[in-house]
């Protein structure tokens, strides 16, 4: 393996840079950069992070009470998804996979609308206030490309604005992947790639998935610039995010953040990870957990008090409550909506399958 | 034959013309693919469409299918035209996934908030004894997608107006040019941007004894078998399906009411071919008009064999006029 | 072509160094010529040019190593062939037979429904039965025919006899005789019209014929096409007489053309032409339409009176009786003299009875002429 004998001259080398700001109970590492010193800021972020893992809880509650199907839980990664959401501009397009509901939240998407999608009705992904982004993408790793494409168009229009995608380690294994990134560096695509690695694929390890000692290298295959950042350290995150999509609005090219978190739930809620998973693991990702070391932070910063924390969590309490109800009391759609948007207008040949499922369920209505 | 102030074009240059007069009329036309810039297409398809329009509109993109379609989509989206060139249907599978799990479903899924005015071309069918894999019709896989529309021009002035109609539409469109014929024939076609309406078939010769249904290169065979009919006094009405999804069935069930008897004709194997479908359907709604059984002419249900005996695989007119021949005579 | 490209040297060699050019830039060179003199590892090869050209660039001097399937030489004014594809061969073909230039959108627009409606089993039935499904009447709903059809129309068959379905000129006839019943309003005069005077050697159709355009002349309106639904008659300006002529095969009716400016000679030419035309089934289907006015002279069988058909668009139609002897008063006095009895039929629709009337003592007129 070891070639010096053979003396070769040496063609590339790379270096990964790991950035992280906050230890796991949220003590500075460094000095802080100015921006980060924005109180408004840190406040917003610490109060994203804490509605999205509320409002978590309440999806898998939903789930096992019968009101709302499968939900791929963000415990633990709130992080990643506040970042990137208040690091983006409204007219930046976000390309999410199905992990990004703090992202989402922050982008406008209404908590109704997220239940819906999840409860198994398209409307939830018909969201007007990010009326670019694209709704959360279940084919792996597909969203990439996508991303690549909408890059594309906005730097074929000469436009100051960005796209961001993110996706799981898993993902990086898939061919999407690769040739967005291939594409994205020959290119120099104004596009920010987010890796949340929370270190499990379902049940496949991140060590069993790739040899690669880490996925940020992997944008080197395409000429990406890329990093490592805790992500379970909003602050360095947030940075990284900013300096990404700096480097895109200039025409600096595309930038691939891998962001190592911890999946603290299962996959979904169908799966059950003591299946593949010890106790132990669980417990010391529980050590790295993103929102307590950032309240420490701000108590340190005497930004937070105990107050301050019941009434935000009674605030998010009602915020979700609201949204659940306007969920739970939206109709299901006639059967014949599966009928719209096929095409923008649907073609002759489909009007009378239509009509016979009109007919259908208007016979079963008077039985 | 032809009005000496307009060009004759083969099927490859028609294409070529559509795609110059969308991308002069619409800025937001772009042409993505490989080798289609520098090169203008392994066909030629896209020839001097880069001199005209810059690198920004005629994109060069590497080695990917995958990545194209997605690509396509993501660019759709924003509100461009995407026109994607894959260069043949054998490639196309790697595509599969976003056009059907994406392309197809963007409006639907997000009740109409985005959409997929796409165009994905390809070259396709039999017959130019090119190595494996460059001759496939696959055509069925595309047609039984909801949310798509799946179109085979069969002649130079129909692929002018059908890819102008394709590019213009709002939904994804699935392009599909039968390469054996590319060149095999050159039609006065005036530069005159007006679309042929999509969703529709063509009738090529009316008839009042038999009905020929078929698309894409079997027009050829189909038109050359009708020309033997009517040696022997039988007149058969030639169909060219074109869309063929969503299929225009009124047409076909009309000629079929009228003539009573018919032979469908494609390239594409014949287990759940789109052959099968328009069976079915005709069987549904005419079946008392019928005074023969319906037949299908089709490839074999094997894998296209390499190209020594690719002839054995494709329809002949012969195949067709023995079809017809025995349809009627269906006592 | 535009490039020659230094060919295989054979022996599996891959390069050979360039020795002496042949040529220069601007020269032109003919097939065969020697070109440039390479060597090989084993050999000098001379290299002869591919075609007839002008040399535009050498690719290398003498001494330079070129390798095969490098270019050699670019010949001027040449468009480097374009296979146009990256595998295989796309076939160009022109002067292909096949055009379709033209082509409808959408469905043809004959629609008629060829066949009869009727299930599989049913049209097996009737073939068994051996009942042609056209002469059934349905009793479905949408014309469909039903087995019960089948059944009834194959009893009729045996109780009653066989239906023999109307074909050809009885068949044309059928339908020519049911629309002028429905279009027409038929009045008719009859009248005995006195040929004792004529003379020897009288052919009485020729008579008839001259009778008739005499009276044409007399009454033009009579000799004319009227178009019901725009209510505008056409007097025409030459008379052609439709004569009615039976045949095994059935009525025909071909058309003496311009009977007002032709010798009787001629006519009666061309009237046994044209007889012998139908009889022998050679007539011409221009000889068969667009009659003015029709002569039936039916008393060539039997009878005296009748009220033939007018049939559009004519107006009118002259039927002739059986020449034969009556008892009748001639100034007071009895005697037996030769008559011939004539139906004359017009349609009430555009034409007077005055007219009619006039038209038919002109007629008469002519007729009663000893020659």
């Amino acid at each position: 393996m070891n070639n010096t004998d053979r003396n070769p001259k040496l063609s590339a080398q790379f270096e990964i840079s790991y950035h992280q700001y906050l230890d796991n109970d949220g003590k500075a590492l460094i000095d802080l950069p100015a921006q980060l010193e924005d109180e408004t800021l840190l406040i917003k972020l610490y109060k994203s992070m804490v509605l999205t893992r509320l409002l978590d809880k309440k999806c898998i509650a939903l789930q096992r009470t019968g009101k709302m199907g499968t939900y791929p839980s963000t415990l633990g990664q709130e992080a990643v998804g506040v970042a990137i959401g208040h690091a983006m501009k409204q007219n930046d397009v976000l390309v999410p996979y199905y992990r990004d509901m703090a992202t989402q939240l922050i982008r406008g998407v209404e908590i109704k609308d997220i239940l819906l999608c999840w409860g198994g009705d398209e409307r939830g992904n018909d969201s007007p206030l990010s009326p670019q982004d694209l709704p959360s993408c279940v084919p792996i790793a597909t969203q990439i490309t996508h991303a690549a494409g909408i890059a594309s168009a906005i730097k074929l229009r000469h436009e100051e604005r960005a796209v961001v995608s993110t996706l799981g380690d898993g993902a990086t294994s898939r061919g999407d992947f690769s040739e967005s990134i291939n594409l994205a560096g020959t290119w120099q695509l104004p596009l920010v790639i987010v890796i949340n690695n929370n270190q499990w694929a379902i049940s496949v390890p991140r060590s069993v998935q790739t040899a690669a000692q880490t996925l940020a290298q992997k944008g080197i295959s395409g000429e990406v610039r890329c990093e490592q950042v805790d992500g379970c350290d909003v602050l360095a995150l947030y940075d990284a995010m900013q300096r990404a999509l700096d480097n895109a609005y200039q025409g600096k090219g595309p930038t691939l953040i891998e962001a190592i978190t911890y999946r603290l739930s299962d996959h979904t809620t169908a799966d059950d990870a003591t299946r593949y998973r010890s106790p132990d693991a669980l417990k010391q990702g529980w050590e790295k957990e993103p929102i307590k070391r950032f309240r420490n932070f701000l108590h340190h910063r005497n930004l937070w008090d105990e107050g301050k924390e019941k009434s935000l969590y009674e605030q998010c309490e009602e915020t979700i409550n609201k949204g659940v109800e306007e969920y739970l009391n939206t109709e299901a759609q006639p059967p014949e909506a599966m009928f719209d948007h096929l095409y923008e207008e649907l073609p002759h040949s489909l009007h009378e399958q239509r009509q016979q499922l009109i007919n259908k369920t208007r016979e079963a209505g008077n039985e | 034959m032809s009005n000496n102030t307009l060009p004759d074009l083969t099927m490859v240059e028609a294409v070529n013309l559509a795609m110059a007069h969308e991308m002069r009329k619409d800025e937001n036309v772009v042409i993505l693919g490989e080798d289609v810039g520098t090169n203008g297409g392994v066909f030629r398809a896209t020839d001097g469409l880069k001199a005209e329009f810059g690198l920004r509109r005629v994109m060069d993109t590497p080695l990917a299918e995958t990545l194209i379609a997605g690509v396509t989509v993501g660019m759709a989206t924003q509100g461009l035209r995407p026109i994607a060139e894959i260069q043949f249907m054998g490639f196309i599978f790697a595509a599969m996934e976003h056009i059907i799990c994406h392309a197809a479903r963007m409006r639907n899924r997000t009740r109409g908030r985005l959409s997929c005015p796409m165009v994905l071309r390809a070259p396709y069918g039999g017959g130019i004894h090119a190595p494996e894999h460059h001759s496939e019709s696959t055509e069925a896989l595309f047609a039984h997608t909801a949310g798509l529309r799946v179109v085979v021009p069969s002649s130079p002035k129909r692929a002018y107006g059908l890819l102008l109609a394709a590019i213009r539409d709002p939904d994804p469109v699935i392009f599909l040019e039968p390469k054996r014929i590319y060149r095999i024939s050159k039609q006065a076609i005036e530069d005159n941007g007006e679309a042929l309406p999509l969703d529709v078939c063509f009738t090529l010769r009316e008839g009042e004894d038999i009905t020929l249904i078929s698309w894409g290169a079997m027009i050829l065979e189909t038109l050359q078998a009708a020309n033997k009919l009517a040696e022997s006094g039988i007149s058969a009405e030639v169909i060219d399906v074109a869309t063929i999804s969503p299929l225009d069935m009124d047409t076909i069930l009309s000629s079929v009411k009228k003539t009573g008897r018919c032979v469908i004709i494609h390239e594409a194997a014949k287990n759940c071919g789109v052959g099968a479908e328009i069976s079915a359907q005709i069987a549904e709604r005419a079946l008392l008009s019928l005074q023969a059984p319906i037949k299908r002419v089709c490839g074999y249900d094997t894998i296209m064999p390499y190209f020594r005996n690719e002839s054995y695989y494709m329809p002949s007119a012969n195949d067709i006029l023995l079809a017809a021949t025995e349809t009627l005579n269906y006592e | 072509m535009k490039y020659f490209k230094l060919p295989d040297l054979g022996e599996g060699l891959q390069e050979a160094e360039i020795v002496e050019w042949h040529v220069k830039p601007g020269e032109s060179i003919k097939t065969d010529e020697l070109m440039v003199s390479v060597e090989t590892a084993k050999a000098i090869v001379e290299v002869p040019s591919p075609q007839d050209g002008i040399i535009h660039t050498l690719f290398g001097d003498e001494g330079d190593i070129i390798h095969v399937g490098e270019p050699l030489v670019e010949f001027a004014g040449e468009e480097q062939e374009d296979t146009g594809t990256v595998v295989g061969k796309v076939e160009t073909h022109h002067g292909s037979d096949i055009s379709d230039d033209d082509f409808i959108i959408g469905a043809s627009s004959g629609r008629t429904h060829a066949s009869k409606r009727c299930t599989p089993a049913v049209r097996a039935l009737a073939k068994r039965m051996q009942i042609d499904l056209n002469t059934i009447q349905s009793s479905g709903d949408h014309g469909l025919i039903t087995a019960e059809d089948v059944e009834h129309a194959a009893q009729l068959h045996d109780e009653k006899g066989p239906l023999i379905k109307l074909r050809g000129v009885r068949r044309s006839m059928a339908k020519n005789m049911a629309r002028a019943h429905a279009e027409v309003v038929q009045v008719a005069i009859f009248d005995d019209v006195d040929v004792h005077e004529w003379v020897e050697g009288n052919d009485p159709t020729m008579r008839l014929v001259r009778a008739i355009a005499v009276a044409c002349k007399a009454e033009p309106f009579l000799n004319a096409w009227y178009d019901g639904k725009t209510m505008a008659l056409r007097p025409l300006k030459t008379i052609d007489l439709g004569i009615a002529v039976d045949t095994p095969d059935g009525l025909f009716v071909p058309v003496l053309r311009d009977i007002g400016n032709r010798p009787i000679e001629n006519l009666r030419e061309g009237l046994d032409n044209l007889r012998a035309a139908v009889r022998s089934r050679a007539i011409p289907p221009s000889e068969l339409i667009n009659p003015g006015i029709t002569l039936s002279n039916f008393g060539t069988i039997v009878g005296k009176y009748a009220n033939p058909v007018v049939v559009p668009p004519t107006v009118c139609i002259i039927g002739s009786g059986a020449i034969r002897e009556v008892v009748t008063a001639v100034n007071g006095s009895v005697q037996v003299r030769r008559i011939i009895p004539i139906s004359l039929s017009f349609d009430h629709r555009p034409i007077t009875g005055g007219e009619a009337a006039r038209f038919f003592s002109a007629f008469q007129d002519d007729l009663k002429l000893p020659k």
